[in-house]
């Protein structure tokens, strides 16, 4: 296990952003934040914890409430987490930890964090409705799979990416 | 009602074609009606992380083409499923749904909130029940000792799911296992995840958790894994394999999607039907403890 050496910065109160916690807290899946009692049982199950220390659901939720914005939205750690629900499954509060973590990603995707690999796959679904090309390759093994083309509308999610304004991110610029 | 409409997804009719294959062939044998649909694009769980509005408009707009045509939606991939399901839940609010109609209906489309969504395991499981299952069973697996692996989003939101199975404790696919007369084995990290969402990101969760299962499993002499989800698949299987370079690793757990353990069950021909030769890790050994006659 690696060394947690996140507590090693302190916390300037000048840098908090009051107004964050109820700007995620707007979106009806993050409601529950305040009922986060800091038991950290969501920590004490979460995989990519395990793995990353400094990668903390219990502290995260800390964060918002505190107005840590640039922080918690800069964190490379919240695009790691591997969608297992158990933090929300297990939460004694019924905290959406899970929703929330959502809420804060699209958050720092608009604010120019978002990871290469989720903008490209956007891209693909409005090439080919899919997040992988279909080329002359895959319609020969599908066909010597005696498996019907693969079809999609590409023409409607695309206009329904744009409706949702997610053409828009963009990738953030790798350092 | 044994009419759906195939969900495929993104990867499995892509990159792991032998899970379509054995679906289908499943679903034909035991009649259950598949309908193809031209208009199904990507679930849109993954654009989810960048916008939860848009991930749940493209959800929304294939739950809208499966109700024009009164089916309901079968699912392959477990991820599919949680996010069809989760959408299927959160357009029950009036509020929401009206919101998303608004949009759909600039692309000619409407959602009233009729449509269900199940995984393929879970249609075989309610449609079909273990007792007909194991009726039709004419090869005799009881010398195969498997690790089930469920997948997060077969279950899970729990909200989703209407009581299905219990992803605490799941039972469903150790009861699907049983009926083709195979072991189904217990083991400590059931319900870890496979790391596959988040592989796109970063390898490391996936590396890390994958080792943690195939430790796990290969301590319980099994004979194979079996899973019910093309990105779990992926990663147990495919993985395993980069794992064993990259990390010096010898594993050699052979991994099957959950029709094609069926589809053996069931007397389907392992190539043809189940495509068991496009599978990463050789099944050869698994197929010669079952007196099966075919090298892949
Ligand atoms: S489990 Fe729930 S209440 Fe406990 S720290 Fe996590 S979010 Fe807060
Ligand atoms: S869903 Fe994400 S944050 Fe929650 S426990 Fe799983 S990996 Fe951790």
């Amino acid at each position: 296990m690696k060394q947690d050496n996140s507590q090693s910065e302190p916390i300037r109160i000048s840098k908090l952003d009051p107004k964050f916690k109820s700007e995620v807290m707007k979106h009806k899946d993050a409601q529950g934040l305040n009922a986060c009692f800091a038991c950290g049982t969501c920590t004490a199950g979460c995989p990519v914890h395990e793995i990353f220390p400094e990668y903390d659901p219990r502290k995260l939720a800390k964060m918002v409430k505190l107005g840590m914005r640039k922080e918690v939205l800069s964190i490379p750690y919240i695009w790691y987490c591997v969608t297992c629900h158990n933090c929300e499954q297990r939460c004694p509060q019924n905290v959406k930890f899970f929703n929330i973590l959502n809420v804060l990603k699209n958050m720092a995707a608009k604010e120019g964090y978002a990871p290469s690999p989720w903008v490209e796959q956007t891209q693909q679904i409005m090439q080919t409705g899919i997040v992988f090309p279909k080329d002359e390759e895959l319609a020969k093994k599908r066909e010597s799979f005696f498996l019907p083309v693969l079809k999609s509308d590409c023409k409607k999610a695309k206009k329904l990416i744009e409706l949702a304004g997610l053409d828009k991110i963009k990738a953030k610029k790798q350092s | 009602m044994n009419r759906y409409a195939l969900f495929l997804g993104c990867t499995t009719p892509t990159q792991v074609i032998q899970y379509e294959l054995s679906s289908r062939w499943v679903c034909k044998h035991l009649g259950i009606e598949l309908v193809d649909i031209d208009d199904f694009v990507c679930c849109g769980i993954n654009q989810i992380n960048l916008s939860q509005e848009a991930g749940l408009m493209l959800a929304a707009m294939n739950l809208a083409h499966a109700e024009a045509k009164e089916l309901d939606i079968l699912t392959l991939c477990a991820a599919c499923t949680g996010a069809l399901a989760e959408a299927v839940e959160s357009l029950k609010d009036q509020e929401t749904r009206d919101r998303v109609n608004r949009k759909l209906q600039t692309i000619g489309l409407k959602y009233n909130g009729r449509t269900k969504v199940k995984h393929i395991s879970r249609v075989l499981y309610e449609d079909v029940g273990i007792d007909r299952i194991k009726i039709k069973i004419k090869r005799d697996l009881s010398k195969f000792r498997v690790a089930p692996h469920y997948g997060c989003h077969y279950l899970k939101p729990e909200s989703a799911f209407e009581g299905f199975d219990d992803p605490d404790n799941p039972k469903t696919l150790h009861q699907l296992i049983s009926a083709t007369g195979a072991f189904p084995v217990q083991y400590e990290t059931l319900n870890l995840c496979c790391g596959g969402k988040s592989f796109p990101i970063s390898k490391e969760p996936a590396f890390y958790l994958v080792q943690k299962k195939l430790d796990n499993i290969m301590g319980k002499k099994i004979d194979c894994m079996v899973v019910q989800c093309q990105t779990c698949y992926l990663m147990y299987s495919d993985q395993q394999k980069v794992i064993n370079g990259r990390f010096k690793k010898q594993y050699n757990v052979p991994v099957l999607l959950y029709p094609q353990l069926l589809g053996i069950a069931l007397g389907g021909d392992p190539i043809n039907d189940l495509g068991l030769n496009s599978n990463t890790v050789s099944l050869n050994s698994l197929l010669a403890k079952g007196e099966i006659n075919k090298q892949l």
